[in-house]
């Protein structure tokens, strides 16, 4: 049977690499443009390659052909090839049109390429969770497809696309914004640690608690983030006015404070819950044969409960960190800076490079966050368990 | 070596062990049995003192149990249950040694030990020490959670139906060796169980509970032929009574001289062995039932017996290839004597 996911990711991308153009060109950064097809951008090479990748992903997904974990190798490294020749063949073609133009005139990437990038990387996705294969090949695919892009933009490759040409202008700023986006995540995931960990510990040991806790964090989590945003900034800037030492410490209406307790807020649930549902796990008779053997109550928390349990924690850890990364931008909102700045500040101006300049760097940091836990999470396991 | 006196566990008002006093002697292995519920595991954990007992008192060694901390107490007794008490994110070499490591051994001496015991147990296969618990068989799990309870080298162990969880022929082979460790090592074990062939083959010392009392403590054998009263008597199964005290008979208590000959004449004797030059039993003659006597009957080695067979399996056997009588061998299977039907009738059990 062939692979459907495939084949719809297949047709869907080389529909729209016919039918919607691939770049658009305008004369300055805020007028609106003409819209130049996949042919017209390409050299022919570049076609020709893209071709053949998308002739092997053909025969991979009919699968008849090929072994089922060949298959699945093809399609992963097909789909990665893809995707590096199509961000590649873009930056080309800004590089290639803007030789004879005006400093002002911008290109930009247009509706094909994002859905050729899209169907690519579901495709690789689709087949890095179908492959069998270990941990460490994984990462050295995660490492060979990251590290190919970021080479391709140290390189200058897309100096000339719009995107980074709007990047150029805010670089400073943008720098000083990604730090402090991954400071607001890192300040909120701290305190979450340093609750949740004991809060799931309490809620384990003491069974009448349980309910009352997981009520209260459930009620947080069910609050939109905007709203418990705003909910934030009268009772803190009440507070900041009222202890003029608590102000001086930032603690205000405004700013970091109101974000980074609202983030704490929604991790806890998360956190807790597979605190606990990590400890309920452990086999009770390996608990028991712990005391059995003379370890204090300490030695069978941290020799038996925590390791056994250190899987599911993580996961939790995990839910948590994607979480945070994605409701920082909210927090802009309420002036905690961050990469949703730009988001917001690009929507107010209409300027969609600016947009995409706060929402393609959180989508990196999310996946490479996601990434990087689930590894944790499968080196975490008792040995010889792994997989 | 440990004393109950009056012990009691109550969970509100309910008594769920009632004033039991017995006392274990210095190396000897007994059994506690019962019906599911009726305070065995409660009664073998209050003397680790997993579970606190409410009433009387526990000695061990001589020494009140709430004299010193739990963790000291237990580091002193052996534990060892199910299988799946062995800790899924260590070696076998360290779930051995985890008592020792508690008690802080210098490493060598603690792998100086996992050796013994590794070699004590039969487990000192290529490479086993380093394989997690999840890569064993039930029998080798088994044989490694005994090895951890007895790695600190406990005068006592303790043991909560640890052979529960694994198929019959592994079951047996592990008793086997239980028995064998606790002649060599000379332990105090007090053993949990709900089988009572187990607690047969294993007990020197019986323990039979009910509804949190003690309804009798009694050697094995006493057990049988002099139950307390008609809950015993229903509990032991009378039915097979006879088979039971044979289950814990030796083959070489009933073993008696053979009739020998070199050539297949029949002797005066209503059984002969007919033995070959280096005196291996070639065939029996006579003896068979529903044959003449003067038959001659080659000898199969699945009907014959040695001196540590029990002679409940010996007499099935004789009925199970319809002989009356089975030669017994020695490891180089010479003719030691032989057991008959007749020898197993004419014998008080």
């Amino acid at each position: 049977m062939a692979n459907r996911v495939l084949v719809t990711l297949l047709g869907a991308g080389l529909l729209a690499a016919w039918l919607l153009p691939f770049a658009t060109m305008s004369p300055n950064r805020l007028a609106s443009g003409q819209t130049v097809g996949l042919s017209e951008a390409l050299s022919a090479w570049q076609v020709i390659a893209l071709l053949a990748l998308s002739a092997v992903l053909a025969v991979a997904a009919l699968r008849r052909p090929l072994p089922r974990e060949l298959a699945h190798r093809a399609v992963l490294l097909a789909s990665l090839g893809l995707l590096l020749i199509t961000l590649y063949s873009l930056g080309d073609f800004a590089q290639r049109t803007l030789v004879e133009k005006s400093p002002s005139a911008r290109v930009s990437q247009g509706a094909a390429f994002w859905v050729m990038v899209f169907c690519c990387a579901l495709a690789a996705i689709d087949a890095f969770q179908r492959a069998s294969s270990g941990w460490l090949l994984r990462l050295g695919y995660m490492l060979i497809a990251g590290g190919s892009v970021a080479m391709l933009f140290a390189s200058g490759h897309f100096d000339d696309l719009s995107i980074m040409r709007e990047y150029a202008n805010i670089r400073d700023n943008f720098s000083d914004q990604l730090i402090t986006h991954l400071v607001l995540v890192g300040s909120a995931l701290g305190p979450a640690l340093l609750l949740g960990v004991p809060l799931g510990l309490l809620a384990h040991r003491r069974v009448r608690l349980q309910g009352t806790l997981f009520s209260v964090l459930n009620f947080f989590q069910t609050i939109p983030s905007i709203a418990l945003f705003a909910l934030l900034v009268a009772p803190l800037s009440a507070l900041g006015n009222a202890f003029p030492l608590l102000g001086e410490w930032g603690v205000k209406g405004i700013g970091a404070a109101p974000a980074i307790i609202a983030l704490v807020m929604y991790a806890l649930l998360p956190v807790v819950r597979n605190t606990y549902a990590g400890l309920k796990g452990v086999p009770p008779a390996t608990v028991e044969a712990a005391r059995g053997m003379g370890m204090t109550a300490r030695q069978v928390l941290w020799r038996v409960e925590i390791p056994l349990a250190l899987p599911v924690m993580l996961s939790g850890l995990r839910i948590v960190t994607v979480q945070a990364i994605g409701l920082t931008v909210v927090a802009a909102l309420i002036g905690a800076g961050g990469l949703g700045a730009f988001i917001f500040q690009g929507l107010g101006q209409y300027a969609i490079d600016l947009v995409l300049l706060g929402a393609i760097p959180t989508i990196v940091l999310a996946v490479i966050a996601d990434f990087t836990l689930q590894m944790l999470v499968v080196l975490s396991k008792p040995a010889g368990t792994r997989r | 070596m440990i004393e109950l006196q009056g012990l009691t566990k109550r969970y509100g008002e309910t008594r769920v062990v009632d004033d039991i006093s017995l006392t274990v002697e210095q190396g000897e292995f007994c059994v506690l049995i019962g019906p599911s519920g009726c305070g065995k595991s409660t009664t073998l954990k209050m003397i680790n003192r997993l579970i606190a007992h409410s009433e009387g008192k526990i000695l061990v060694g001589g020494e009140d149990i709430t004299s010193l901390p739990p963790e000291r107490l237990r580091r002193r007794i052996g534990y060892a249950i199910q299988s799946i008490g062995l800790f899924p994110h260590w070696r076998v070499a360290d779930n051995i040694a985890t008592v020792p490591k508690l008690l802080k051994w210098p490493s060598s001496r603690i792998a100086e030990r996992v050796e013994e015991l590794l070699a004590l147990f039969q487990l000192d296969d290529d490479g086993l020490q380093d394989k997690y618990p999840h890569q064993l068989s039930g029998g080798q799990a088994q044989r490694v959670g005994v090895a951890r309870a007895l790695a600190a080298d406990p005068d006592v162990l303790l043991m909560d139906e640890p052979f529960g969880a694994v198929d019959p022929l592994t079951r047996d082979t592990l008793q086997a060796e239980l028995a064998r460790v606790h002649r060599q090592t000379g332990k105090t074990i007090v053993f949990v169980t709900h089988d009572m062939d187990e607690a047969l083959r294993l007990a020197s010392r019986v323990a039979l509970l009910n509804a949190g009392q003690l309804v009798q403590y009694d050697r094995p054998a006493e057990l049988l032929v002099a139950p307390a009263n008609d809950f015993v008597r229903d509990f032991i199964g009378r039915a097979d009574l006879g088979l039971k005290l044979l289950s814990r008979r030796r083959v070489e208590e009933y073993c008696r001289p053979a009739q020998r000959t070199r050539n297949n004449a029949i002797a005066s004797a209503p059984i002969t062995w007919q033995v070959d030059a280096d005196d291996r039993p070639m065939a029996l003659l006579g003896g068979r039932l529903g044959e003449p006597e003067t038959a001659r009957t080659v000898v199969n080695p699945e009907w014959t017996a040695t001196p540590e067979m029990s002679m409940k399996e010996a007499l099935s056997r004789m009925v199970w290839f319809r002989v009356t009588a089975l030669p017994v061998l020695d490891v180089e299977g010479r003719l030691l004597g032989e057991v008959t039907m007749s020898g197993v009738m004419g014998h008080r059990p």
